[in-house]
């Protein structure tokens, strides 16, 4: 599409602009900056849905483009536009943002008073606007600027409002994904330069790069690592599985969130961990879809290591936090299967996940901090029998679960399924072990379930523990609508990415030329 | 032969003398603040004025004859163009930073009056230094500028660390411009000239005898003494920290700017030059010198505790960092403008950075610790913010110039075919990521606990900090202006 739209913009900028005028409102509004920044979200929500209304489903291309150039002579340009691919991601974040904000109000999980308010406000803001801008870029120096952006909110988040060992949490999350990003940044350095001397043209956008071809020598493991093409798809791959994270790269997940403070949990679990999986679905596997393919075994093996052992250790968590993050680590360990899998079902399998993961993992993580800020402690053991005292944040969190082990009727069965049946047909031994992974995902989230809702109440200290108040309940019941009404209706929320994902597929599975 | 026959300066048009002005002005200035600076009780706020007011005069008139015709003095051994002037332009915007930033310390840390004048002096050195394609008069200009330094560092006259800053760097120094002195009559006797382009003349045209190779290895050490890259660095650490901090300040912004420009033109004209046999390995020379600053300067900065020594083992990497995009001038020269974008980003954070520890300083001989400054970003909400910016750009993390810099470095290295060079080079920054950070985990998560450093508000130091900060994120998301602004000068 050729017209010029300033939509996406205003989603990217809007967060940051009000950000910035949060840190500048004068300290007597000290008491109203939660509602502030509960305006903004809807805000963002408001401008998100006038974009998905405005989006047809249709086309396969970027619609709603803008390009400004930013830095000519480096061939970089400011390029912003969404396809069926970033636009459920996009909405995801939208949506979660006030949810998030609604839930944790005040945010006090880890001790008496929210320190540094404004800046809190701020940053949240910043983060915002951070995920957007990284969905929406078509440029890959833009991508991996908002990449970069999105690490500094996340880590003042965790390192100013986190718990006793946040320090140590937020520097290895940090520093993690730095290694990561910066090989990634070398490898666009080189795309950068491939593309001005294939084409003649200088230029960092994605849609010149994909004209691109790459040498691919597949004669050998050696000569394979040796090509340009699986050098550059190891060091993007590399970077987002960090992100994802995958096993064995996942071990700043468990700290991170453990350590954050709730919000900062749920944008963790909901949107950040799918930077990565968008950006191997957006980047490294189309840009180099031979490489991709031919590590793709290997991949697809790490994913399935990660969906049973990220099981296991969730299995054997007294925390909550700790289980629900180990949790994290097996349901994102299915994307990446089903994206190696090179199988159309499983890669439209793969982005509904994306998209259930983040409701079922938010919803989650806000129940945990419910818990915690009523009876302050996360230790499973010592819950026990509360769905007497709080029957409606039991039926909340029972929805959750449901939607975790992916039951069918709930959205989880939405996007698992698909990933396993279309990854059956090209990779059945891993399948099979990858489906034992959702008879151990019910284990220990049905586990959890018990521990804290059935039974006696053992805990003779309740303090104020209170039922969901009426924010909580509209943040819970909202969640709710998502997970039945994907489960059932799953054509109404994604319709509109079909075409691309047909596209994406189609074009995928061709250059790779395998069924 | 007299003076006059080799410095022939009989008649000057007043195209010439206008280009000249700078200079004339910054000598006659330093002598002015000299004078004014001796009254009793005012000494210094005169000082202080006059330095300031003859620094802003310069930067107007290199401003705006910025685009004017190029002099060229002495048989071409001075070149005053726009490139020069724009150079000379950062100089000196950095020497205005620097004598601000000065205003406040120099009651704390009670230095004299004269380091207004000194920093004036330095000045005029530093733009006659890369000015000029004479390595005769190139000795001159470093001379000039080093010595004000030298005096400059010792000038806290209660420490002992200053004296012994100022002796080791006096004496290091000294070694330092002996071997350009040797290494530059070397080259004259297998060249027969000083002059940067003859030279790469002669050695174009016929192959160069041994001694040629000699003295251009002397040459290459002496700036990659200055520069305070691995392994002659020795002197950085300890002449960073017994120096008063806006002395730092300047060193680190200026000394280094014009060290590194120096460098890289009798690099253009020496190693790069083309189809001379040998010069492989005087780029593998600089190859290991790059990796070494890179890999050495990140790893001992990891376990610093004092502040200022921290930030002089990160400016060793820096040093990395630049050489590494010095290496990509093989391709031509265009690939130096990455370097003068990014030196002069570093400057701006370094400079800021400076200025923010100066208010922090307690004025006697314990530097400051890291752990001095627990909580500082709640009690100081601005000073904090502004040390993170700096931070984090020096770490480059989008949104800081120093991201925009380092992506221009390490393109242009990757362009030159140096991907091994910019896979150490990224390693290494995440070495330094983890180092900064932990200056910002104290500014913002950790508890105060022990002594803390007191905060002395210097109204100078702290507008400094506040405009480099913002030039920093200003830079860092619309640097459009600064790489219009390179690119056009044309090496």
């Amino acid at each position: 599409m050729e017209t010029t739209s300033t939509l996406l913009s205003w989603i990217i900028f809007t967060p940051a602009f009000l950000g910035v005028l949060t840190l500048f409102s004068p300290s007597s509004l000290e008491g109203q900056l939660r509602k502030f920044a509960l305006f903004q979200t809807l805000v963002s929500a408001v401008l998100a849905i006038i974009m998905y209304a405005g989006f047809s489903g249709q086309e396969a291309g970027f619609q709603f483009t803008q390009t400004v150039p930013w830095l000519p002579d480096w061939g970089i340009n400011y390029i912003v536009g969404i396809d069926g691919i970033s636009l459920p991601l996009v909405m995801l974040t939208a949506f979660v943002a006030p949810l998030a904000i609604l839930g944790t109000w005040p945010d006090l999980s880890h001790g008496g008073e929210l320190k540094l308010e404004k800046f809190f406000v701020a940053i949240l803001m910043f983060l915002q606007s951070g995920m957007y801008g990284t969905f929406l870029a078509v440029d890959v120096f833009l991508f991996y600027f908002f990449w970069e952006v999105v690490l500094i909110p996340m880590f003042f988040l965790i390192g100013i409002w986190g718990g006793k060992e946040r320090i140590y949490a937020t520097v290895k999350f940090f520093l993690y994904t730095m290694v990561g990003s910066l090989l990634m940044l070398v490898a666009i350095f080189w795309l950068v330069r491939e593309t001005q001397l294939q084409t003649g043209v200088l230029s960092a956008s994605l849609e010149s790069i994909a004209m691109l071809r790459f040498a691919f020598d597949d004669s050998s493991l050696w000569a394979a690592l040796q090509s340009p093409q699986a050098l550059l798809f190891l060091a993007f791959a590399l970077a987002f599985v960090i992100k994802v994270p995958m096993v064995p790269f996942h071990t700043w997940l468990p700290d991170a969130h453990v350590q954050a403070p709730t919000v900062g949990s749920v944008f963790l679990a909901a949107v950040l961990l799918k930077l990565g999986t968008y950006g191997l679905m957006r980047i490294a596997i189309p840009l180099f879809p031979e490489a991709a393919h031919y590590f793709s075994t290997m991949f697809i093996t790490l994913g399935v290591i990660g969906i049973i052992y990220g099981a296991f250790c969730a299995l054997a968590q007294s925390d909550f936090k700790k289980l629900v993050a180990y949790s994290s680590v097996s349901h994102m360990g299915y994307i990446v299967v089903g994206l190696f899998s090179f199988n159309k079902i499983a890669i439209a399998g793969s982005l509904y996940q994306m998209i259930n993961h983040g409701i079922s993992a938010g919803g989650l993580f806000l129940i945990v901090g419910f818990l915690y800020e009523r009876l302050h402690t996360r230790n499973l053991n010592e819950f026990g029998g509360l769905s007497k005292i709080v029957p409606v944040m039991a039926i909340a969190f029972m929805i959750m679960t449901l939607s975790s082990v992916a039951l069918p009727g709930s959205n989880g069965f939405v996007g698992e399924f698909p990933i396993l049946l279309g990854s059956f047909q090209t990779h059945p031994l891993m399948v099979l072990f990858a489906g034992s992974g959702v008879i151990l995902g019910a284990v220990y989230a049905l586990k959890a379930y018990q521990l804290v809702m059935l039974g006696p109440v053992t805990r003779t200290d309740l303090g104020d523990l209170h039922d969901l108040n009426l924010r909580e309940v509209i943040a819970m019941s909202v969640l709710t609508l998502f997970v039945f009404g994907i489960g059932f209706f799953p054509k109404t929320f994604f319709g509109k990415s079909d075409a691309t994902l047909n596209t994406y597929a189609d074009t995928l599975i061709q250059k790779v030329g395998s069924p | 032969m007299t003076l006059m026959e080799i410095f022939p300066l009989d008649n000057l048009s007043s195209g010439a003398y206008v280009s000249l002005l700078p200079l004339i002005l910054l000598s006659f200035g330093a002598i002015l603040s000299l004078l004014v600076g001796t009254h009793k009780t005012r000494g210094h706020g005169n000082a202080f004025i006059s330095s300031g007011v003859v620094l802003g005069l310069c930067l107007v008139l290199l401003g705006v004859n910025a685009g004017a015709e190029a002099t060229v003095l002495l048989n071409g051994t001075l070149v005053i163009d726009s490139f020069t002037r724009t150079l000379s332009f950062f100089a000196c915007s950095f020497a205005l930073i620097s004598v601000i930033i000065t205003r406040g310390i120099d009651l704390k840390e009670n230095l004299l009056s004269e380091v207004y004048a000194l920093i004036l002096f330095s000045t005029a050195g530093m733009i006659l230094m890369m000015s000029t394609n004479h390595l005769l008069f190139m000795f001159i200009a470093l001379e000039i500028m080093s010595l004000a330094v030298y005096v400059m560092v010792a000038m806290r006259r209660t420490s002992y660390f200053s004296a012994e800053a100022g002796l080791k760097y006096f004496i290091l120094g000294g070694l330092g411009s002996a071997f350009l002195l040797y290494g530059s009559s070397l080259i004259f006797g297998a060249t027969g000239s000083f002059d940067l382009p003859t030279i790469n003349e002669a050695i174009t045209s016929r192959t160069p005898t041994a001694i040629y190779y000699v003295g251009l290895g002397l040459v290459l050490t002496s700036m990659l003494f200055k520069v305070g890259a691995v392994p002659f660095h020795g002197w950085v650490p300890d002449v960073y920290q017994g120096a008063a901090t806006n002395v730092t300040a300047f060193m680190s912004a200026g000394v280094k700017f014009t060290a590194f420009m120096a460098l890289a033109r009798i690099a253009q004209y020496t190693i790069f030059a083309e189809g001379v046999p040998f010069m492989q390995w005087f780029e593998s020379y600089i190859w290991l010198v790059a990796a070494a600053s890179m890999i050495y300067g990140n790893f001992v900065a990891i376990s610093q505790n004092e502040i200022k020594r921290m930030l002089s083992f990160s400016t060793i990497a820096h040093t990395g960092y630049l050489l590494l995009g010095l290496y990509a001038m093989k391709m031509g020269p265009e690939a130096g403008q990455s370097v003068i974008v990014y030196l002069f980003f570093y400057a701006l954070s370094s400079l800021g950075a400076f200025a923010i520890i100066a208010q922090f300083e307690s004025g006697n001989e314990k530097d400051l610790r890291i752990d001095q400054i627990a909580g500082m970003g709640l009690r100081h909400p601005v000073m904090g913010a502004c040390l993170t910016i700096f931070l984090l750009s020096m770490a480059g993390i989008p949104l800081t110039s120093g991201f925009i810099g380092k992506y221009g470095l390490f393109n242009t290295a990757v362009n030159a075919g140096q991907v091994p060079l910019v896979v150490i080079a990224v390693l290494t920054s995440v070495v330094s990521v983890y180092y900064y950070l932990r200056v910002i985990v104290y500014i913002y998560m950790k508890e105060p606990e022990g002594d803390q450093a007191i905060f002395q508000n210097m109204r100078g130091a702290g507008i400094a900090a506040t405009l480099s900060a913002a030039a920093t994120v200003q830079f860092g998301l619309f640097p459009r202006a600064i790489l219009e602004l390179v690119k056009h000068l044309g090496k």
